[in-house]
Formats: structure tokens, C-alpha cells, sequence
């Protein structure tokens, strides 16, 4: 915990310094200073975006981020619902559910922007029209309890968590909530099929909400094995010393792009351009990937040595257009099978 | 000061006439008692001169203002008034000066050290003198309506009024203050209207006694007036306790009931009429029974047998079963006891103590 | 007539306006559909068997839920005002500490206590017997319904211990004189004397229960299954069904309305069991050798409801993780550093939870303070209605009225959703029925001849309710203040609905942070929110200088 401060704080530094010097240069930042803050609905886990958000605050003086964290599909109801009633409070927005962002750009809800550099960065973190882009991206794994379970019993593909050895030892998280979980339910339909969940609810399994509740449910030992779960929260808990160990199934892991984008209603633009550009720089992006486990589009990145590189894993995409499609399906059938 | 002038006054709570048409004279100085069993409209009637209640029809006057009518009504703030309520109605949160300097501080506006000089006063006129810095809840009950006398009192209100001022008393408190209240008015004069419906406090505090029954005036009248000459059976049952021979005026000044003839004071009543004579207990004298002893002049006679006899210590309450009648007359005798149940008497009555009574 | 007429009737109209309005709404909108007004947002509602399922296991939840508030509350009640209990204030300052503890955050640290696998006293268990399988499981139905009794007890409780302080020893004591033993009298004499509160005890903790939302939220849901007030809440998910999650309010609504029907039927219009006989003496049961025995089942219970909870939840405000064994390690300040200086929704969360709290408690206490003036001195013709209205909302679950708001404010010419006006609207829809209630209570106690006795003297009306009746209205006018700050800092269910970002409140916040998994915030704030209750309770106590529940000693 203590190193990890430092390092922040040094980190704080040095962006301050870089964008000290970057600084005198945007002639955007009078326009956001007068603007005052970007208002970020964002579904990166708590603590993570915090963080983000300060060495923002640090970088550029006199512009707050309010930081409005909860899950991705709980994002979309709250851009959704506001709107319905007229109002205009988000500036950026950023889920774990591509599908959301192909219903936005539709319904022409957000303005094309690319952020600096973006260029770099794989095609699957880019939106062909330039209305979002990857901020981050992360993988959907199997998790243990290291005291309960030994790495020989540990289940090794998705097909073995539906063993019956594992009924009511089990967690889950909800595609309802989170869109990490979405996009992993369409991966998985698409390798096994409706029928696999079917089953697998037969296991009893323990609902909960985020993408990032089934790692700490299973580091307590209330149950033994997550059948999904965010790779990237997970990671970290196992860095912390939490008695967790992840499995990446060789069938293959589903991969979850996180877009980001500027609401086409933004009330301080200026201020969410400046704030998606240095969300995307090397600095930010590294962050993310060092004190949060993430992986992310950026070539200049360097991971850990203990985390999978991505081109070693195989990895399972989802379309953006069926999952925004598909999203009700998605949602009813899990309910369907789960209960609630 | 000036008196009360009550004339036609109707108040109703939906279908039901709390007091209908009510008239009522009361002179300057004079002190009225209302009395009657619950229900009589004797509170409200008290309430409408108080100015809590607005009536339907009719008017009360003060002096020559008209303070209600059905129009209008001037609120009990400005109507030179002071009530002494049942519960007493003592402030809590202020102490015995605060309580009754309250009517001088807000009504009259008078400045401090003549209030204070005032509250002393009163306050030793009423034997509560010092009690000034206490506060009511420390005070005993007999002790708190005194502060209500005191606080009503010490503003010289043009009318006062009592709403069953003594019912929370014991009893020897109760006769105590009965007393104390006559004195109080007798030293100060004002304008009072009493409400009770206890006919011996009424009997003796007033100096009139109105009777009301379902939101009328019955009677009214002395002590002495509503006692020996009630104008209704109400009235005569009422006040004291009498006897009550229903019978039928068979000519002018006779009554018959069975084969017992009673001569009766000359009256409104016609013959053909239904009466009921009205004979208090203590006007009737029993002697032995005498065979055959004429009636003197203006006096009713009879005979009878004595059912039951109890000695109360200072009378002898009789009941005795006329010949002839199928009528029992109770009878209040002075001690000692002379006569045993199953003994013959004679019955003797001054025609003048026969009152002939009509209908209610 | 008098001048202050027009704001007596003012305050009758607004009220229309807060409660008639989003009932009106919420009926118009369940009506309506995509082919215009009709049931088909009814028939929708009745087909879909998720709902079906979530409203028998609602109607389970609450029937278990009132039974087992009424076999702890009713003896509870009885062993307090009727026998020679030893320790009594301690069971009733406890008693009232459980009242006041908002139930999702019991919910919560249940789920410590008693999840299956990591849950404290399953732990506990298994190290003393080496059992494999859990003792417990708090995320099932019972656990739910245990959950949720452990705070709606104390409202059975309530009821039967003041009709109980009513009952006159004698009756009793003629019975014990006839031979029976104290088991006997308790039964044959004091039992069907106390049954309409019974019954009305049973009926008031199954409405609670019925209204309940986070509870359920927390316990429930990972169990997968839902009752109506979780289901209506997700009805709202995108994309929204406003339609259905009217039309699934109805039923809630209408039994909620059946219940209290039948309860004030069962306690005539004064809403207090009236016993025969005269208030007489009070004398206490011997409970001889049971004396210390039913002390302790009483402070066992106790335990379940406030010990134990607040003991996990400082626990877990203090650990780094709080299914680990408390160590020195494991001991930090991060969590209460995280939640007030790091996570930005905290301090905006309080702020919004004072405003709307002070707020609320000011406006509903002087408006219930109007009105029960209003209707107890009957300044207005047929002011008996104002009642009525006023007690309406009790009628209203939160869910339902959050819903029924939403519906009427989210539209011109009224746009408050996104402000805080609509949770204000909210808070004081649903808390005026208690304030309403602690003000005819004092305005009973200042009886109107104090009023006309300074009227005569000369004093305005205006002038005798400031010099009179305020003064002696004022403690009670402030525990009015009181009771409904209280019902509003700990609020979840309309707030759950009704939040923006902007708007979140304290309870919301602790929601949230439960969807993240992050136990020691939670324990942090919720403990914050019980400072807050109990600083204002104490503050009640200390004015109204008796105990806030009404129960004399």
C-alpha cells in the first residue's frame, strides 16, 4: 500500500510537470478553466477512477472531475433517464458495454472526437466513425479461492464450472448491471450456447452485481469460484496478498473493450476533451495498467511480467452491433435462468 | 356596570337546538344562576356571551351594545369580559403573578408597578397572599381556583362569567368556596353569570336562579319564587324534591284523582284539564288518625296508611299510601319518629301547598 | 370571518397537491399503453412471471414476517409493562436504538455476520463443531425474513406494551384470587383484552415489511429472487417500463390500503386498543425464578438486532478485510480516510442528506403543526377531512409513491426530477403522517380553554398562540422536528428512485458503495448515519423529558 502511494505522488509529478508544460500550449484550457469541471460517468472501479481522476486535478489545476462511478448498465439508465426529462448533466461517458455506444452514436447522442494519439492504438479500440474509443480493456476469467481449492482441482475451462462439485459454491456477477458481464454472456453464448447458462444455474449460483464483486467474494471465502468476473480487479486483489488465483480458460477468454465518448449535450466540452485526451496519454495509460491490472490499446505500455500478454491468450470477441442488439435477450434470459 | 340582555337566542349543531329561543334579563350587578341537567344548553348559552360561539338568531346585549347576533359577533377580546373556567384553565408555564396579571398586561394595558401593586392586592383578597412567584402545578386545587377567581377578578370586568367553577372541588371544599363566592360578589358587585347544576350552590350564591331545560328559559326567579311556586313539573322536580298527583281539575280550584278531592289555589288551569299537583314533603303535617275531623277552611285532608318510616337524625322521612288514591305521598317530618310502617294517619295540607301544575 | 383562514386552506391545497397528484399520475400512467387507455399495462403486469413470483414472495416475506415480529414483540412487551422484569429501561433504550436503526443497514451487516460461508458466526460455528455446512444462511427467505423482523419488531412491540400500561391490575388480580396462576391470568385475562392490538401489531409489521426495499435488495437478490419492491425498482432499468412498474404498484398499493383499513377498524377512530375498566392501579407480575432467565432471552434478542450488527459493522469500518481475523495488521483508518476524503460522493451525500433532512423536518413540522391546530381546534368548516389526507401516505409505499413522483414530475409544467425538490416532495409526503401524529398528541394536551381563558383577558388570537399555546406546544412541536428528520436521513426506498447524480443521498451512497463490494465504506457511513440518529434522538429525550416511545414508566 505504501509503495504504491509514493509511486502515485511521484506519478502526480511528473504529469504535473509534463502537462506543466503542455499547458502554456492548449488554447483549449482557458475555455475549460472557465468551464470549471467535466462531469464523468464512468464504470471503471471505484478507487481506479478516483485515482484518474486526482492526477487529472493535479495535472490542470482549477478543473474538478465528479467522478459518478456505477455499473455500465446502470450508466446508460441514468444518461437515458436524465435526458428523457431534460437534462444535461454527463460530459463523458465510459462503460464496459460497446453495444451502448453503438445505441448512443445512433441516436446521435454523442460528438465525434478523437482523442490525441489515438492513432496508435489496435482497430478494436476504434469506433470507424470516430465517435468512441477504448479507454481500457480487460478480460472475463474464472477465479478461485486458493485456501478451498487446490490448483489441480481448480476448474480449468468454462465447461467445468458446470459440475455439480461446485453447486452453491459459486458466484456470478449480472449482465443487468455490469457490461463487462454482458459482453462475456454473448461471448459464452456464442461457444456454448443458452443452454449453458441453463445449466449452470442449476449450480446454485450467488448473484451479485459488478463485474468486480465476484473477485471479493471470492478472496473472503464466502464462495470458492467465480464463473466470471473482471480479470483486472482480480489481479489485483492477488497482488495484494488476497487468497485468489485465476484460471484463463483455453477455450478462450472473452476480451472487453471499454469505450469512452463526449456526450453531444456535454455542458463542459472543452473540459471533456481535455480530460479524454489525457485519459488516453501513455502516462494515464500506464497508470491503468500498473495499479489496476488493466490492459489497454496503448503500444507504449509495458504490463507486468506475471499478467498474460494479450496476443497470448485467445481471446473471444463480441460485435458491438449484436450486443447492442441483443442487449434485452441478454438481460431477460439471465433473469430467466438466475431468478433475479 | 351594566347588565345582560339575552333575547331570542338560537344556537344549532346540525338538526339538534343546543338552545333555542332563549331570553334572559339579568340587572346590572345582579348575579344569575343557570341551572339544569347536562344537556341544557346552559354552557353554551354562557359560551355565547363569552363570544366563543356565534348564534343562529337572536341577540346579547351589554348595556345598550349589541355584542352578538346572527351577523355579527365581537370577539372575547374586546368585550370587557372575564370567565372563570371549570378546569380552572391556568397557564402552566407561567407563575401566580404572571396568571393573573395577564387580563391587566394584554386586555387593559396597565404598566408594571401598578399591575404588581394590583396582582398584591388581589391576591391577598382572595388569601393567596405571597403565593406570587409559585406556579400552578405546585399548587393544591382549592388553591388554583382562587388564582382563577383572582386572575378574573382583578381586571374589573363589566360581566363575569363561571362555567362550574366548583365541580373539580371535594365536598367541604366545595360548600367553603359556595360561600366565599358570595362574599366576593357582595364586595365587588359585577354582573354575574353562574352556570351549575347543582341547585343547592345555585340557591345559595344567586340572587336568581334561571332554570333551562332543552335550550329554553323554564322559570326564573328567587330561591324562594322557583321553590314554593314552580311553574312546571320540571321545575318543581327539580328544585327540592316534591310530591306530584296527577288527578284531573274537575271545576275551578278542584282536583280529582280516584275518589281523593283536592282544593287547590285558583289558576290558569281550566277544568277538563290534566294537572299534576305539586305537594312538597315538609308542607304536609300526619297526625293520628282521627276519624272524621273536618278540614279547617284552607286545608286539604286525608288519610292514609304509613308504609315506610326512616329516621334521618334531623326529620323523619315518610312514605305514606293514601285511601282511596292509588297514590304514596312522601312526607318530611320533624323528629322524633312517631309513627310505625302499618299505622293509620291523617294527613293534613294548606290548600296554598297544592300547586296545580300542567303538562311538563 | 378571521384573517388566518386563507393559510389553513392554503396548507389543505398543498397538500392535495403532493399526495392527489402522483397517486393521479400513477393510476392515469398504469392505464395507459402503446394502443392508448386500457389494462393492457394490467394484464402485461399479471402474465409476467417474474412478477408473479416476486408477489407471492412478497406476501410470504411479510405474513412470516408479522408472525415473527408478533411471537417476539408481544412477550417482550408483556415481560416490560406487566411483570417485575429487572433491567427495563436497558430493554426499552435498546428497544428504541433498534427502531431507529435504518433496516438495510441490519441487512447489511447480517450479511457479515451470516453469509454462508464467510459470515462471523458461521465461522464461529464451524471452528467449535468442524462442520462442513453453514448454520445459517442469511442470503435464503428466512435469512429475510429474520433479517427484516429484527426491525419491525419493536412496532408490535410498541403497540402492545402502551395498550398493555391501559389494562388496571384489578381484573387481573380477580383472577388470581379465583386460583389461577400467572401463566393462566396471562391468557385467559390479559391476552384477549390486548388481542385487537394483537392483530393490529401483526398488521403494522407486515406493512412494514411489505414496503421494505433494501432489505430485501441485499439479502434477496443474491439469492435470486425478488419481491414486488425490488421488481418495481427494476422495472426501471433501460430500457425503462414505466407503465408496468405502475401497473405492478397497484396491488402493493391496494393491500397496503386493505391493511390499514382493517387495522383502524380493529382500533376505532383513536388508533389505541381502548380496554374496559378503569385506569387503575398497576401492579407488576412476579415472574419469581424467571426473573433473570427472561432478562437474558430479552437481552438475546437484543443482541441479534444491535449488538451484534453494530458490532460487525465497527469491525469492518476498522479492517482492511473484514472476514479476516482482527489483528493489528488487519486494524487501519483507510476505510474511514476512503469514505470521507476520497470517494467524492461522500461529503456531497451528507450535504444533500442535512439540507433535505433539516428541510423536510422544518416544513412538515410547522405544516403539521398547522394542521393538527387547524383540525383539533376546528378552525375551518369540515376540517375533519384534513385527517385523512394527511394520513393518506401511510397508505403509500415508498417504492410506490418514488414511482407515482417520478411519473408527475419528470413532465412539464412541474420538471423537479434531477433537483433536489422531488426527493424533498418525497420525504415530506411520507414522513407528514408521523409529524401529523406527534402534533395532534400535543395539540390534544393544550386544551382549548387555556386558549379562551387569555381571549377573554383581552388577547388576539394570534397573540394567545404565541404567548399560550406555543410555549406549551414547543417540546412537542420539536420532537415532531425530530421524528421526521430521523425517518429521513435513514430513507432508501423512494430515494433509490428518485436520485440523479447529483441528488444522491447518504442511504443511496451506501447502496452504491454495497454494489461495489466495499464492505468498509459501508460500515463507515452507516455508522455515521447512526451517530446522526442517535445525536437527534438524544436531543429528543433530553426536551420531551420522558422516553420517545410514548411507554411510561
Amino acid at each position: 500500500m505504501k509503495t504504491a502511494h509514493v509511486l502515485i505522488v511521484a506519478l502526480m509529478l511528473a504529469v504535473s510537470v509534463v502537462s506543466g508544460a503542455a499547458w502554456a500550449q492548449d488554447p483549449r484550457l482557458e475555455a475549460a478553466k472557465k468551464e470549471g469541471k467535466v462531469v464523468w460517468y464512468t464504470s471503471l472501479v471505484l478507487p481506479s477512477a478516483e485515482k484518474v481522476a486526482k492526477l487529472f486535478e493535479a495535472a490542470y489545476p482549477g478543473i474538478k472531475v465528479e467522478v459518478h462511478r456505477t455499473g455500465s448498465q446502470r450508466i446508460l439508465q441514468r444518461v437515458m433517464q436524465e435526458l428523457g426529462a431534460n437534462i444535461k448533466i454527463v460530459d463523458v461517458i465510459h462503460t464496459s458495454d460497446a453495444g451502448h455506444f453503438v445505441m448512443l452514436k445512433d441516436k446521435k447522442l454523442l460528438i465525434q472526437y478523437a482523442p490525441a494519439g489515438i492513432e496508435k492504438f489496435p482497430a478494436g479500440f476504434k469506433d470507424k466513425d470516430g465517435y468512441y474509443f477504448g479507454l481500457r480493456a480487460t478480460v472475463t476469467v474464472i477465479m478461485y479461492n486458493t485456501k478451498s481449492v487446490s490448483a489441480s482441482e481448480a476448474p480449468k475451462t468454462w465447461k467445468d464450472l458446470l459440475d455439480p462439485r461446485w453447486k452453491g459454491k459459486e458466484v456470478t456477477a449480472h449482465p443487468g448491471y455490469s457490461g463487462v458481464v454482458a459482453t462475456h454472456v454473448l461471448a459464452l453464448v456464442h461457444l456454448h450456447g443458452w443452454d449453458y447458462f441453463k445449466q449452470l444455474a442449476q449450480n446454485r449460483v450467488m448473484l451479485t452485481q459488478s463485474a468486480n464483486d465476484p473477485p471479493g467474494v471470492v478472496a473472503s471465502g464466502e464462495r470458492i469460484v467465480a464463473v466470471n468476473g473482471g480479470e483486472y480487479s482480480a489481479y489485483q486483489l492477488k497482488k495484494k496478498g488476497n487468497p485468489i488465483e485465476i484460471v484463463y480458460p483455453k477455450e478462450g477468454v472473452p476480451l472487453v473493450v471499454s469505450p469512452t465518448a463526449i456526450a453531444a449535450f456535454a455542458p463542459h466540452p472543452n473540459a471533456a476533451k481535455l480530460f479524454t485526451d489525457f485519459t488516453f496519454t501513455r502516462e494515464v495509460q500506464q497508470v491503468m495498467a500498473d495499479s489496476e491490472g488493466l490492459y489497454t490499446g496503448h503500444p507504449e505500455v509495458k504490463y507486468p511480467a506475471d499478467k498474460p500478454k494479450l496476443s497470448d491468450l485467445k481471446l473471444l470477441t463480441v460485435d458491438a452491433d449484436e450486443l447492442e442488439k441483443r442487449n434485452e435477450e441478454i438481460k431477460k434470459r439471465f433473469v430467466e435462468f438466475f431468478g433475479a | 356596570m351594566p347588565g345582560v340582555t339575552i333575547s331570542g337566542l338560537t344556537k344549532r349543531y346540525g338538526d339538534v337546538a343546543a338552545v333555542e329561543g332563549l331570553d334572559l334579563a339579568v340587572a346590572p350587578g345582579e348575579l344569575v344562576a343557570l341551572l339544569g341537567p347536562s344537556g341544557c344548553g346552559k354552557t353554551t348559552t354562557l359560551r355565547l356571551v363569552a363570544g366563543f360561539l356565534a348564534p343562529e338568531a337572536g341577540e346579547i346585549r351589554v348595556g345598550d351594545r349589541c355584542l352578538s347576533s346572527a351577523s355579527s359577533v365581537v370577539p372575547p377580546e374586546h368585550r370587557k369580559m372575564a370567565m372563570i373556567f371549570q378546569s380552572y384553565a391556568l397557564w402552566p408555564h407561567m407563575t401566580v403573578a404572571q396568571n393573573v396579571a395577564y387580563g391587566l398586561r394584554v386586555g387593559r394595558r396597565v404598566d408594571r408597578p401598578e399591575r404588581e401593586r394590583r396582582v398584591r392586592e388581589i391576591l391577598r383578597a382572595v388569601q393567596l397572599a405571597g403565593f406570587e412567584r409559585r406556579y400552578p402545578g405546585e399548587l393544591s386545587g382549592g388553591q388554583q381556583q382562587r388564582v382563577a377567581v383572582a386572575r378574573a377578578l382583578v381586571v374589573e370586568p363589566e360581566i363575569l362569567l363561571l362555567d362550574e367553577p366548583l365541580s373539580n372541588l371535594d365536598a367541604n371544599l366545595r360548600e367553603e368556596m359556595r360561600f366565599e363566592i358570595r362574599r366576593l360578589h357582595e364586595a365587588f358587585g359585577i354582573t354575574t353569570l353562574y352556570v351549575t347544576h347543582d341547585q343547592a350552590e345555585a340557591m345559595v350564591i344567586s340572587d336568581r336562579i334561571a332554570v333551562l331545560d332543552r335550550g329554553r328559559v323554564v322559570q326564573v326567579g328567587t330561591a324562594a319564587d322557583l321553590f314554593e311556586r314552580p311553574r312546571t313539573r320540571f321545575v318543581a322536580q327539580f328544585i327540592g324534591r316534591t310530591n306530584l298527583v296527577e288527578g284531573v281539575m274537575a271545576a275551578p280550584g278542584v282536583v280529582l284523582r280516584g275518589r281523593l278531592s283536592l282544593r287547590v289555589p285558583a289558576g290558569e288551569t281550566k277544568p277538563g284539564d290534566q294537572v299534576a299537583v305539586s305537594i312538597r314533603p315538609h308542607t304536609i303535617t300526619l297526625l293520628a288518625d282521627e276519624p272524621a275531623r273536618p278540614a279547617g277552611a284552607e286545608e286539604n285532608r286525608m288519610r292514609g296508611t304509613v308504609r315506610r318510616a326512616s329516621y334521618l337524625g334531623a326529620g323523619v322521612d315518610y312514605e305514606v299510601d293514601i285511601d282511596d288514591a292509588d297514590v304514596t305521598l312522601r312526607v318530611a317530618a320533624p323528629p322524633p319518629s312517631r309513627f310505625a310502617p302499618g299505622a293509620r294517619v291523617s294527613l293534613a295540607v294548606s290548600v296554598e301547598a297544592c300547586l296545580p301544575l300542567a303538562e311538563a | 370571518m378571521d384573517r388566518s383562514l386563507p393559510v389553513w386552506v392554503l396548507t389543505g391545497l398543498l397538500l392535495a397537491l403532493l399526495i392527489l397528484l402522483p397517486l393521479g399520475w400513477l393510476v392515469a400512467l398504469s392505464l395507459s399503453g402503446d394502443g392508448g387507455a386500457g389494462l393492457a399495462s394490467y394484464r402485461a403486469a399479471l402474465t409476467d412471471v417474474q412478477l408473479r413470483k416476486a408477489l407471492w414472495n412478497t406476501v410470504v416475506m411479510a405474513f412470516w414476517v408479522g408472525l415473527a415480529s408478533l411471537a417476539i414483540g408481544a412477550p417482550m412487551a408483556w415481560l416490560t409493562a406487566r411483570t417485575d422484569l429487572p433491567g427495563k429501561r436497558t430493554i426499552r433504550a435498546l428497544m428504541l436504538a433498534s427502531f431507529v436503526t435504518p433496516p438495510f443497514l441490519g441487512a447489511f451487516a447480517w450479511v457479515m455476520l451470516a453469509g454462508p460461508n464467510a459470515g462471523l458466526l458461521n465461522k464461529l460455528y464451524r471452528d467449535l463443531t468442524g462442520a462442513q455446512d453453514p448454520l445459517l444462511n442469511i442470503f435464503s427467505m428466512p435469512g429475510l425474513v429474520f433479517a427484516v423482523t429484527l426491525y419491525t419488531f419493536p412496532y408490535v412491540f410498541i403497540m402492545i406494551a402502551n395498550t398493555l400500561e391501559l389494562i388496571a391490575s384489578d381484573l387481573e388480580e380477580a383472577a388470581a384470587i379465583l386460583g389461577a396462576r400467572r401463566f393462566t391470568v396471562a391468557v385467559t385475562v390479559t391476552l384477549p383484552m390486548v388481542a385487537p392490538a394483537i392483530a393490529s401489531g401483526f398488521i403494522l409489521a407486515v406493512l412494514q415489511a411489505l414496503a421494505l426495499f433494501g432489505s430485501p435488495a441485499i439479502l434477496a437478490l443474491p439469492a435470486g429472487f425478488h419481491t414486488i419492491t425490488t421488481q418495481i425498482w427494476s422495472y426501471f432499468q433501460y430500457p425503462p417500463k414505466i407503465e408496468l412498474a405502475a401497473a405492478a404498484s397497484m396491488p402493493l398499493l391496494v393491500a397496503t390500503a386493505l391493511l390499514l383499513f382493517l387495522q383502524r377498524r380493529l382500533l376505532g377512530r383513536r388508533g389505541y386498543a381502548s380496554v374496559g375498566g378503569k385506569t387503575g392501579q398497576r401492579r407488576a407480575v412476579s415472574l419469581g425464578a424467571w426473573r433473570w432467565p427472561a432478562f437474558l432471552g430479552c437481552l438475546a434478542v437484543m443482541a441479534c438486532s444491535i449488538f451484534l450488527p453494530y458490532g460487525v459493522l465497527a469491525r469492518a469500518a476498522l479492517s482492511r478485510a473484514w472476514a479476516q481475523p482482527l489483528s493489528w495488521d488487519n486494524l487501519t483508518l483507510g476505510n474511514v480516510w476512503f469514505t470521507f476524503w476520497q470517494y467524492s460522493a461522500t461529503r456531497s451525500a451528507i450535504v444533500n442528506t442535512l439540507e433535505l433532512g433539516v428541510m423536510t423536518a422544518t416544513v412538515g413540522a410547522v405544516m403539521a403543526a398547522l394542521l393538527a391546530y387547524t383540525v383539533n381546534r376546528r378552525l375551518v368548516p369540515g376540517s375533519q377531512v384534513l385527517p385523512f389526507l394527511v394520513l393518506a401516505p401511510v397508505v403509500i409505499p415508498g417504492v410506490v409513491l418514488a414511482v407515482g413522483l417520478f411519473i408527475a414530475y419528470t413532465r412539464p409544467p412541474l420538471l423537479l426530477y434531477g433537483t433536489l425538490w422531488i426527493l424533498f416532495a418525497a420525504y415530506l409526503t411520507k414522513e407528514l403522517p408521523v409529524g401529523y401524529s406527534q402534533s395532534d398528541a400535543t395539540f390534544r394536551g393544550v386544551h382549548a380553554e387555556l386558549e379562551e381563558a387569555g381571549r377573554i383577558l383581552g388577547a388576539g388570537r394570534l397573540r394567545v398562540l404565541g404567548e399560550i399555546t406555543a410555549p406549551l406546544a414547543r417540546s412537542g412541536i420539536i420532537a415532531t422536528w425530530c421524528f421526521i428528520f430521523i425517518g429521513v436521513i435513514r430513507e432508501l426506498s423512494a430515494s433509490i428512485i428518485l436520485f440523479t447524480p447529483d441528488t444522491k443521498v447518504m442511504s443511496v451512497v451506501i447502496f452504491d458503495l454495497k454494489e461495489e463490494g466495499q464492505f468498509g465504506a459501508i460500515a463507515v457511513l452507516g455508522l455515521f448515519m447512526l451517530l446522526m440518529t442517535f445525536a437527534t434522538v438524544t436531543l429528543m429525550q433530553t426536551l420531551l423529558g420522558r422516553d420517545v416511545l410514548g411507554v411510561r414508566e
